[in-house]
């Protein structure tokens, strides 16, 4: 190692050792795994960005295979305009590292036409500066806290006014307007529990109390303790993630069987399928999509639920989120082909001209709106009840629009370009 | 208010959690000086083979002796094949342990898919006045106090036991004497191990069985056996009992984040002011006593 | 050779002088001129490659200098820290909030050394806590690790208006997006980078630390640092305080994170919680292992070499992706102890001396004279 003056072979050897482990760490910076071109005039690529391991693995698969169903069916068909999909489908392994890097390829390097990415809101804001700066058309499928007024997202899940709006009022008709709130101690959970509150007063209900539960909690007994002491008519739950599952199980194990709304459990991760029973009995979760939901195009002979299974035989469950993805790849389909291009801001302008879809959670004759001045949907809500022996079925449902944005903030992307979230804190007294 | 019989249940559920998550974990760092970074999958599979068999229909105790017994099997494959060969490297060990982590997580994706069905809790709960508490959970401080009495008694009464606190203390001169190292190691992982399974088997019907289960566990396995200080059986009993009476308190008292806060704090005050941790006051205090009785 | 070939030789291999040493790898000229060979073949990288690339490659390069920063604090002085992202995060999250509460170049200018002065501060406190109550070996990596994950559970739920610094909500889980570029100047007469002007950037910074350290652990410091790794008895016996060693040395390299920290938040407009997680805490400790922990060059190295390799991994979305990267890592571990560029450079000087390239009883420097 101590080498002292040396000919020029060693210098040939030693510099070809550093060079070359220079190189081949900066060589493969993007190289080509994918050709990392743009789609020719003959495809259109779609990027999707789904977890299909890691954390958030068990939500994800769902929307990733949803995704490709619907792609399947298109090109199936004849595609978009006549043109074939093709798909830029990497799995950012629910690190949202990954969702950067890969976001950033999929946008300067793939060039897609279009992005669906993301599970969490986390994921979400982490790409989102980035989608603004390259004006990349994105579209964000997953349930979340709402208050994205985005002139390139396009979030078309449920948000939690919607949601929760859509279970609370039920639940205080049928059990009465004392409610205790349980949320995952983070900005979604936060943010519904806010959402409570403006519900509650306009429900003539009261949150009598609330508790945060950190994201990596596994045991709730002491929270179980404090539900029976306070002896609500009804319990909120915004529990999210594997650990919290265990909530619902140590409940039935201590015998606590208050009502549960919820907008999060089962609907997402299927936990009446994976629990045993009764440990999901009473649980009414408000959604706009479960595999359950009673509507023609998803539960009839060849529909929504059918194609899927057919699709993805050893799939476990038909999630929320899925639905999502599935039904926005068509609103995309129907934009494209009404702007007669895949210019990314003419699709834009074309979603907002009032796109709507018959989507299947929307019942046989109707359709689902996409909002022009928000990019959110006015969905079809649906509270699902789960009973003792985990079977779910509907007990109400309606069309609920999206209303934080359009009536309380104004935000209107048709007029006017903004890229920001907004909180219920701001807006309304009661959400403290 | 403080509700005594409340506080007594949650304490006896936070005992029981710290000590199980942390002796597996305990036993394999006190003997051999090797974090065992794949602690939190070791219980995962112990979880898994415990559902697997219970979702087969055998009964949960014969369900949860399968669990153990397949984490043990895990856990010599590893020792012999990869562990062996860094005895020396106790930091390199823990990076190693770490990548077979990694590789366990998503090899148990890839064979079982994101999540398995989960079995029930058994025996219901225990009911006071408006209050009940899972009779499950309060029964695992039980079986996690006669899993430190049953250490305890191994490591005292048997020869093995002997031996092995011999090659704790002064791995050379035991070797000296005739104890094999090697084998002693070998079985201590496998001890460790197959507790670490026992746990996953013991709290797999109360959480939800997913991959990434282990990681829950960790925080409390490794804080526990940093706080326990030295020796691995008092530190093990001393950290559950003093980090899990400030975890109920707190948690009843403020709720669940504050207990969870509350229990790091009190943890990160422990390292910093007693060097030898708990069990360190402890055998002070018992060197100080015999001083004086002298 | 002619004097004047003969000169400018001299005057290279004195300047290479105080870079050399037993405490790294790679002395020779030969080694030298081959270095600056690489170095200008990665100044010129972007100039042959797309804007993504660069930008792509950029980010492995400021991981590298979280490398470096491990490098040091573990390879080095023996402390294996799992905590270098605390001081990344608490950075990052610093230059954050104070660039945009500023709302000026000359606020994000300022940003940068307020924020690696937090680094530092905080790996101060940390290190004087630990290292002044006695906490050495595998008991320091736990508590470094238990904090990373305590910032992570802390920083999750730090989602409400209430947590708020200034003008700048911290996001909790969500993160705190609209990050501004590193820019240096003031509103009018700035230098902003980004694109190819911050992979310059990135580049630079780390070349600069890394020389700054290979000369750092020649000297004489060095030299007490390497000794306090391999026997602390000895080394108090001869009159050093180790504690002030240690650190010192662990708040160089809080520094060193923290830079790359507020690198990393301009690197992408954004920073979140997630920089506190058990994976992200680790691979710092993967890379170093993996490189060759008593190798400032092999960390930097395996840094780029593993997160490009993880990342094509990724894009072609296989489920074994997650399995291959801990088998792999387990390979190297097991089959090369010391790291994979000692090992390399080893086996090259080795077989290049075999074949008579090298002769191995040639006068050695003068500086490696006086080491002996």
């Amino acid at each position: 190692m101590t080498d002292g003056r040396l000919g020029r072979r060693e210098f040939l050897g030693s510099s070809a050792l550093v060079a070359g482990t220079a190189l081949a760490g900066c060589a493969g910076g993007g190289g080509g795994t994918t050709g990392g071109s743009a789609s020719s005039s003959d495809t259109i690529k779609i990027g999707v960005l789904e977890d299909r391991s890691g954390n958030f693995a068990l939500v994800g698969t769902p929307k990733y295979n949803a995704s490709m169903l619907a792609i399947e069916e298109i090109n199936a068909n004849g595609g978009i305009d006549g043109k074939q999909i093709e798909t830029f489908a990497p799995d950012p392994q629910s690190d949202n590292q990954r969702y950067k890097e890969l976001t950033r390829r999929a946008i300067e390097q793939e060039q897609v036409d279009v992005l669906w990415a993301g599970y969490s809101s986390a994921t979400r804001e982490t790409i989102r500066p980035t989608i603004d700066r390259h004006d990349q058309l994105y579209f964000y499928t997953t349930q979340y806290e709402g208050g994205v007024c985005d002139r390139n997202t396009f979030a078309v899940g449920p948000t939690a006014r919607q949601q929760l709006g859509m279970v609370l009022p039920y639940l205080v008709d049928e059990f009465g307007p004392r409610i205790y709130t349980i949320a995952a101690d983070y900005n979604f959970g936060q943010l519904s529990a806010d959402w409570v509150r403006v519900l509650a007063d306009e429900n003539d209900a009261e949150v009598i109390g609330e508790e945060f539960i950190p994201l990596s909690e596994t045991s709730f007994g002491s929270t179980i303790n404090r539900i029976q002491e306070a002896d609500p008519d009804f319990v909120m739950s915004m529990l999210v993630g594997a650990n919290h599952t265990s909530f619902y199980e140590q409940k039935a194990s201590s015998g606590l069987d208050v009502p549960i709304g919820t907008s999060t459990a089962m609907a997402q991760g299927y936990e009446h399928r994976r629990l045993e029973p009764p440990a999901m009995a009473n649980i009414y979760a408000g959604v706009n999509y479960m595999e359950e939901i009673p509507t023609e195009r998803n539960t009839s002979d060849g529909g929504f639920v059918d194609r899927y299974f057919e699709m993805f035989p050893d799939a476990p469950y038909l999630n929320e989120e899925a639905q999502t993805n599935y039904f926005s790849v068509y609103m995309y389909k129907q934009a494209v082909e009404q702007a007669g291009t895949t210019n990314q801001e003419e699709v834009k302008a074309a979603l907002e001209s009032g796109i709507s879809y018959p989507a299947p959670e929307a019942p046989e004759g109707s359709e689902i709106r996409l909002d022009p001045e928000t990019h959110h949907v006015h969905h079809h809500m649906w509270a699902m009840r789960a009973d003792e022996d985990h079977n779910v079925e509907a007990v109400d449902d309606r069309v609920i629009e999206e209303q934080f944005l359009s009536n309380t903030v104004d935000c209107d992307l048709t007029q006017e370009d903004e890229e920001t979230q907004y909180t219920p804190q701001d807006y309304f007294e009661e959400a403290g | 208010m403080v509700n005594a019989a409340n506080l007594f249940f949650q304490f006896l559920d936070s005992f029981a959690f710290i000590v199980l998550s942390a002796i597996g974990l305990a036993i394999i760092f006190g003997m051999m000086d090797v974090i065992n970074l794949a602690h939190g999958e070791f219980i995962m599979i112990g979880a898994y083979g415990t559902t697997l068999a219970a979702n087969a229909g055998l009964p949960l105790p014969v369900a949860i002796a399968i669990g153990v017994v397949v984490t043990m099997v895990v856990g010599l494959i590893l020792e012999r094949t990869i562990i062996k060969r860094l005895y020396e490297r106790p930091l390199d060990s823990m990076v190693a342990t770490w990548a077979v982590g990694l590789a366990l997580t998503q090899g148990a994706r890839i064979a079982f898919g994101n999540s398995l069905s989960s079995i029930g809790v058994p025996f219901g709960a225990i009911t006071y006045g408006e209050f009940s508490y899972s009779m499950y959970r309060v029964l695992l401080s039980g079986v996690a106090a006669l899993v430190l009495v049953g250490a305890y008694l191994v490591f005292t009464r048997t020869e093995f036991g002997v031996r092995a606190r011999a090659t704790i203390q002064d791995a050379d001169t035991a070797q000296a004497m005739g104890v094999e190292t090697d084998r002693m190691y070998t079985t201590t992982f496998v001890i460790g191990s197959a507790l670490a399974g026992l746990t996953g088997a013991l709290y797999a019907p109360t959480m939800a069985i997913v991959p990434g289960m282990g990681s829950s566990f960790l925080v409390e396995a490794f804080v526990a056996v940093v706080t326990g200080g030295s020796s691995v059986l008092l530190g093990t009993t001393l950290a559950g009992g003093t980090l899990g009476s400030i975890n109920a308190l707190f948690s009843n008292l403020y709720g669940t984040f504050m207990g969870k806060i509350a229990l790091l704090f009190v943890a990160v005050l422990i390292l910093r002011f007693l060097p030898g941790g708990l069990s360190g006051v402890v055998t002070d205090l018992r060197e100080r006593l015999e001083r004086e009785s002298v | 050779m002619s004097g004047a070939e003969n000169g400018l030789l001299e005057l290279f291999d004195r300047l290479c002088e105080p870079f050399n040493g037993s405490n790294t790898i790679g002395n020779s000229r030969a080694f030298w001129v081959g270095a600056v060979v690489a170095l200008a073949i990665t100044f010129a990288y972007p100039l042959f490659v797309s804007a993504y690339q660069a930008g792509n490659t950029a980010l492995f390069l400021l991981y590298g200098l979280l490398a470096l920063s491990l490098s040091v604090v573990w390879g080095y002085a023996g402390v294996l820290s799992f905590g270098q992202v605390v001081f990344f995060g608490f950075a990052g999250y610093t230059f954050g909030i104070v660039s945009i509460n500023f709302g000026s170049t000359l606020g994000t200018t300022l940003a940068i050394p307020v924020a690696v002065l937090v680094a530092t501060a905080v790996a101060g406190l940390l290190g004087y806590f630990m290292f002044y109550g006695n906490v050495s070996g595998v008991f320091v990596a736990i508590i470094t690790l238990v904090v990373t994950l305590v910032m992570q559970t802390f920083m999750a739920q730090t989602a409400g208006d209430e947590w708020t610094i200034g003008e700048v909500p911290l996001g909790g889980f969500n993160g705190m997006p609209g990050i501004p570029n590193l820019a240096v100047g003031v509103e009018g007469a700035a230098l902003t980078f980004s694109g190819d002007i911050f992979y310059w950037l990135v580049l630079s910074t780390l070349v600069v630390a890394y020389f700054g350290l290979r000369a750092l652990v020649n000297s004489r410091f060095g030299y007490a640092m390497v000794a306090v790794r391999e026997d602390e008895d000895r080394v108090e016996m001869l009159g050093y305080d180790i504690r002030k060693v240690k650190l010192g040395v662990f708040t160089l390299g809080g520094a060193l994170a923290g830079f790359s920290g507020v690198l990393y938040a301009s690197w992408g407009n954004y920073i979140d919680p997630s920089v506190y997680s058990l994976t992200f805490a680790t691979m710092p400790v993967v890379w170093v292992t993996v490189g060759g922990r008593e190798s400032l060059l092999g960390g930097l190295v395996a840094t780029v070499a593993i997160e490009w390799f993880r990342q094509q991994l990724s894009v072609t979305g296989s489920e074994w992706a997650m399995v291959v990267v801990g088998v792999l890592l387990l390979t190297i571990v097991l089959a090369l102890p010391e790291g994979i560029i000692p090992y390399v450079h080893r086996k090259a000087v080795g077989a290049l001396q075999q074949r008579g390239f090298v002769d191995p009883d040639r006068p050695a420097t003068a500086t490696e004279e006086a080491a002996e």
